[in-house]
């Protein structure tokens, strides 16, 4: 299984590295291919297992959108041959359209979904979300300059039960197209949602059998965390 | 922006000014509130009121309140009065607090001497109306993710926000936060010896891996902990410049550092015992250099100078010690470097850790994102006998452990805080670490005060 990590030293901000450490604690056999920005993507000349991209600053995304402009084509044929990606917090929006600046000056990114994001640096936004999909309900963290606007419904990920979605009005956090699960929720999103990782693995990865690592207690703390969600005491909007 | 003391400025001030009384008769702690209340009523208060003079500024990500602190003690020795904004906090409306205390009822400024700690994020809000003369910048460093989100912000801001007549003191090891303001005059300071890591193995983070000019990446001669260090871009010259403020000495047995500016050289008492408190002092030194007290006049100040308990408090009962360390929450860096400390001790180890923010667990759920930032690796080894984790989430904390490598048979849970004593180990052990929150400081040092009294196989 080779999982291939897009530009680690300075994608995975915002505690996202954990969601690449737990992808090593449930796959020990899996190889790492660790992409940096001099590095021609380990996905265009292969298909890896899974693609994982993590949280950066907005310095960041130009440059990741600069060194991911060239293989677009590729990154969405991959998408299409159903080989699994995973994108958290704001590595999603490299694949939007454009990620308009305070100032409206529009940066085009990949272009891959019809979705737009527009900055807002002098007031960060923090919510907690909860949601669900296929079944399951879904947690998490939002923390971010931007929402999203443009065509949400095509390829929806969670519906969102309490918090808010890709924007304050929408009902829908993140994308599922194929095999690809683009969300802004931080925790990391992959720790804080048991069943998913276990859907993820045997689904979505093919391994059968599959559990999550330190299963025990990452199920403890999802209950707990789950049960002051549903208080309705509990202030979602930090 | 008017600045012309009108009849609303001066109601402003005087009910300001009768809300400080009140405050004080009901005992209450000193808030922002002088500073909001004078805003709500005169909107150009900030613009119109008297400025000390000279304001010497601190910011960055950490360390601000402790060089401050020691900034204040050697002004204070030296017969030198100044303001302060250690009641009304480091925000804009903070520092418009401590303005207020130091406007008489006239309206005349007190003091001519200022220190304010001003928080990184808020000057967007206090530089416009308050420049300072000399701004410290201590660091710059992942924080609250949910507030200051990541270094490139910050740095933006503060490259935004600080005035072009300001002078800084930057921390020249440091290559992101030395860079503030290529345009402003500046002095750096820096540690000119023992060039090695102070961790046994990287950080998990590091915000400087690529030129910030070419984007080339960076060529670490020595890296001290996350991106602090000495560093060059191999293609465009990029790197870490002389400082003028250098410690080329540093004992830590006799607690002194030698530090060289120009053709001096001071010696100065440390207060404390690792890194850390080594940057605080010559940070604070070579402010107050830049203010212009003589470098021995410092150095006889310091030496009266004791560590304060505020954020770190040992017991000890003959071989057996119970240290309490305040180790700010969703701060992957100040953890990492506490842990990095314990790392360094000998002896076998509990730690507690009991960094939740109370504040955030009493309305919300607390994101705890941020604990894998934190370098928990570092702890992993022979000597780490228990761990016990306090608080709602301490099964987060757990997950995290048990990902350190940390095995889950010394790992134990205690979600209420009222539990955690009766599941402190005292078989095996010689020390104890509580970690704790700002929130929490006063449950941190009960704990800690708890286990002295039992270690060793003592009876409380």
């Amino acid at each position: 299984m080779i999982i291939e990590l897009l530009y680690p030293d300075t994608a995975m901000m915002f505690g996202d590295r954990g969601n690449a450490d737990y992808l090593k604690a449930c796959l020990p056999e899996a190889e790492f291919v660790r992409t940096s920005y001099t590095d021609e993507p380990y996905f265009v000349k292969h298909k890896p297992d899974l693609i994982y991209m993590g949280s950066m600053s907005e310095k960041t995304q130009k440059k990741v959108i600069e060194c991911l402009m060239p293989y677009k084509e590729i990154l969405r044929q991959r998408i299409e041959e159903n080989v699994p990606v995973l994108f958290t917090n704001n590595a999603s929006e490299v694949l939007f359209d454009y990620i308009e600046e305070e100032d409206g000056t529009k940066i085009p990114a990949l272009g891959l979904y019809h979705l737009h994001v527009k900055q807002d640096l002098m007031h960060r936004y923090n919510c907690l979300v909860k949601g669900t999909y296929n079944g399951m309900t879904i947690v998490g963290y939002r923390t971010t300059f931007t929402f999203a606007y443009g065509d949400l419904e095509s390829h929806p990920f969670v519906k969102v039960v309490k918090g808010t979605g890709m924007n304050k009005q929408s009902p829908i956090e993140g994308i599922h197209d194929h095999n690809l699960f683009a969300t802004y929720l931080l925790g990391p999103f992959l720790l804080l949602n048991p069943d998913f990782v276990q859907y993820f693995l045997r689904e979505v990865l093919g391994i059968k059998d599959a559990k999550p690592a330190y299963e025990e207690t990452i199920r403890e703390a999802y209950r707990r965390r789950l049960e002051e969600f549903n208080d309705s005491h509990t202030d979602f909007y930090q | 922006m008017n600045t012309k003391k009108t009849v609303r400025f001066y109601l402003a001030l005087w009910i300001a000014k009768l809300s400080v009384v009140a405050i004080r008769l009901l005992g209450r702690p000193a808030t922002n509130l002088p500073g909001r209340l004078a805003m709500r009523i005169c909107p150009d208060f900030f613009a119109v009121v008297e400025k000390p003079s000279y304001v010497l500024g601190v910011t960055g990500t950490n360390g601000k309140t402790t060089t401050c602190n020691l900034i204040e003690d050697v002004l204070r020795d030296q017969g030198i009065g100044f303001a302060d904004n250690h009641e009304g906090g480091n925000i804009d409306t903070g520092i418009l607090s401590a303005l207020i205390k130091n406007t008489k009822l006239s309206g005349k400024k007190k003091k001519d001497l200022a220190v304010f700690e001003f928080d990184e994020r808020s000057t967007v809000k206090s530089f416009p109306y308050i420049e300072p003369d000399v701004l410290l910048v201590t660091n710059l460093f992942r924080d609250s993710y949910k507030r200051n989100a990541h270094v490139d912000f910050i740095y933006s801001v503060l490259d935004k926000t600080i005035p072009s007549r300001t002078k800084l003191i930057l921390n020249g090891e440091d290559l992101i936060s030395s860079n503030l303001k290529e345009g402003n005059a500046r002095v750096l300071f820096g540690i000119d010896t023992e060039k090695h890591a102070e961790t046994p193995f990287p950080n998990r983070i590091n915000d400087l891996t690529d030129c910030p000019v070419c984007g080339t990446k960076l060529e670490y001669v020595y890296r001290r902990y996350n991106h602090l260090g000495e560093a060059y871009c191999p293609k465009c010259g990029f790197g870490t410049k002389p400082f003028d403020y250098a410690v080329k000495k540093i004992d830590y047995v006799k607690n002194r550092i030698a530090v060289r500016h120009g053709k001096e050289e001071t010696e100065l008492k440390l207060l404390g015992t690792n890194l850390t408190d080594v940057y605080n002092t010559i940070a604070a030194f070579a402010a107050l250099r830049e203010y212009g007290i003589a470098a021995e006049k410092i150095a006889s100040s310091f030496e009266k100078l004791k560590i304060t308990e505020t954020r770190y408090k040992e017991i000890k009962n003959g071989e057996y010690s119970s240290k309490g360390i305040l180790a700010k929450g969703m701060n992957p860096v100040a953890i990492s470097q506490v842990l990095n400390f314990i790392r360094s001790e000998k002896g076998n180890k509990e730690i507690v850790f009991m960094f939740e923010d109370l504040e955030v667990r009493a309305e919300s759920c607390e994101n705890v994102s941020w604990i894998y930032d934190v370098d928990f690796e570092f702890v992993n080894d022979e000597s780490l006998k228990h761990v016990l984790v306090v608080g709602s989430r301490c099964y987060d904390v757990k997950a995290r452990l048990l990902m350190a490598g940390i095995p889950e048979k010394i790992i134990d849970v205690c979600p209420k805080d009222a539990d955690a004593l009766q599941h402190v180990r005292y078989e095996g052990i010689d020390h104890w670490y509580v970690l704790f929150d700002i929130t929490s400081t006063k449950i941190g040092w009960k704990l800690e005060e708890e286990i002295a009294k039992r270690m060793g196989g003592n009876n409380a």
